[in-house]
């Protein structure tokens, strides 16, 4: 198992803000005082597969119901998330159910490292915050035709799938609905640029992934 | 003026597939086909700005019915415009309006560089397609504070509201306006993320560019002449 020293994608590590106009750190400031306003029983955190979420009619329909926040950067690997959870983000809150989607973002990284990358969130989570369930989504496959990043992607999700298999309070949901056709192919009308999700992609992660929560949710209400 | 020769953002480039998933050739490949099969009166080319907004409701409810194609990629700079334009996404089209949206992804260069690549992407849609009128949009604030980039955004656009009215058939459109609220701020409903527009951001950007869009489309005393013969 890879210890923080040497495996990145486990090692708290801001944004950096390269172009100029200090974006990361202003939506993680937001983020903070968001956590100390709100009440959220559900949390979503991870890159812009959460964060693009929070725009469609989808999260509206779905989420807001379930009383949910949504802290998804675009860009963000599991580095990232794991120093924004550190530093306030989960600060006064205590959400029953933390959604984790990230790893898709972790380029140079293995799926031996990607996978240590979100154990270390899930082991923080529960750290910070020891009642609640963290629910991992698997990472998409991505790009038009087969490639090694969605290779990497199903590695990392089986490895994850393994780690957490002895976990109580926290398990892996493939949120993948057959995004891949028979020839191999991705459709745009799922992935509009074979990586981020159109509404109708959403739709079909998200209703399966909000039956699974209500059930989780009503779980938690009887402990 | 900017010389292309010694301009980088006028010099056309591919974006180099880094990650390993080929996306952005897909997408180019993609545009290429509905060249061939689509005959739009709208084009809208340039980066996420362009690309994002067809994954809103406002483009079913506002802009498909003007038959518009959206050939916006995230990420893109003038360059990789530039390369897309020179490399099939003009083929077999005849678009009325074509609506060019880029260069705020052009942190290698001045906002002057900046300026000449959009001029140099107007200059190569007026040549290749004679029929089309051009709207430049103008580049909108960024970032929650003020800070480089809002004035390099502001003083590109400066360049082009002098640099554009010299070209033939082309018009700088600004939609900027109300997005730097009164304490310098930009407010989430408006930008998730300080640069990308939400559907209410989308929503005020529409109105005048629909209008002007409606305006062109519905043309000209002279062209509606000519259409009557």
């Amino acid at each position: 198992m890879s210890s923080e020293d040497s495996n990145p994608a486990a090692t708290p590590t801001p944004g950096v803000d390269t172009q100029g106009d200090g974006r990361w750190m202003s939506l993680h400031n937001h983020f903070v005082s968001n956590s100390k306003d709100k009440e959220p029983d559900v949390l979503f955190v991870g890159d812009s597969l959460v964060q693009l979420l929070y725009q469609f009619e989808v999260w509206r329909d779905l989420f807001s119901p379930l009383h949910a926040l949504n802290f998804g950067v675009g860009g963000d690997a599991t580095q990232h998330v794991l120093w924004r959870l550190s530093n306030g983000e989960l600060g006064h809150i205590s959400p029953k159910v933390v959604v984790l989607w990230v790893g898709t973002n972790n380029h140079g990284h293995t799926a031996e490292q990607i996978c240590g990358g979100i154990m270390a969130i899930v082991q923080l989570i529960k750290d910070k915050l020891p009642k609640a369930y963290t629910l991992v989504l698997g990472v998409l496959p991505r790009g038009k035709m087969p490639n090694p990043l969605r290779e990497r992607n199903a590695q990392v999700n089986k490895l994850v799938q393994e780690a957490v298999s002895s976990l109580p309070h926290a398990s892996l949901l493939n949120v993948d609905p057959g995004f891949v056709h028979s020839d191999g192919s991705i459709s745009h009308q799922d992935l509009y640029d074979y990586l981020h999700l159109t509404p109708q992609g959403y739709q079909a992660v998200c209703q399966p992934l909000h039956a699974h929560l209500k059930g989780l949710l009503e779980k938690q209400a009887e402990n | 003026m900017s010389g292309d020769e010694m301009n980088p953002a006028a010099v056309a480039q591919a974006v180099e597939d880094i990650q390993g998933d080929d996306r952005w050739m897909s997408q180019h490949t993609r545009f290429v086909q509905e060249c061939k099969d689509a005959e739009p009166e709208v084009l809208f080319i340039g980066d996420s700005m362009v690309q994002l907004m067809q994954q809103y409701e406002i483009w079913r409810e506002l802009f498909s019915p003007l038959h518009a194609l959206n050939f916006g990629i995230g990420g893109d700079t003038t360059c990789n415009v530039l390369w897309r334009l020179q490399n099939g996404e003009l083929d077999n089209i005849g678009p009325k309006v074509t609506v060019v949206w880029v260069g705020t992804n052009n942190h290698e260069h001045s906002a002057e560089q900046v300026a000449g690549g959009i001029l140099a992407i107007a200059q190569l849609l007026t040549s290749r397609l004679p029929k089309t009128k051009v709207v430049v949009l103008g580049l909108l604030a960024r970032g929650e504070w003020p800070n480089p980039l809002r004035e390099k955004n502001v003083a590109v656009n400066s360049f082009l509201r002098s640099w554009l009215p010299r070209l033939g058939h082309t018009q700088f459109l600004d939609v900027g306006a109300g997005f730097v609220h009164s304490d310098e701020t930009i407010s989430t409903r408006d930008m998730f993320d300080f640069l990308h527009l939400t559907a209410a951001g989308y929503r005020a950007i529409a109105k005048p560019l629909i209008d002007l869009l409606l305006q062109i489309l519905e043309g000209t005393p002279e062209e509606k002449r000519a259409s009557l013969v």
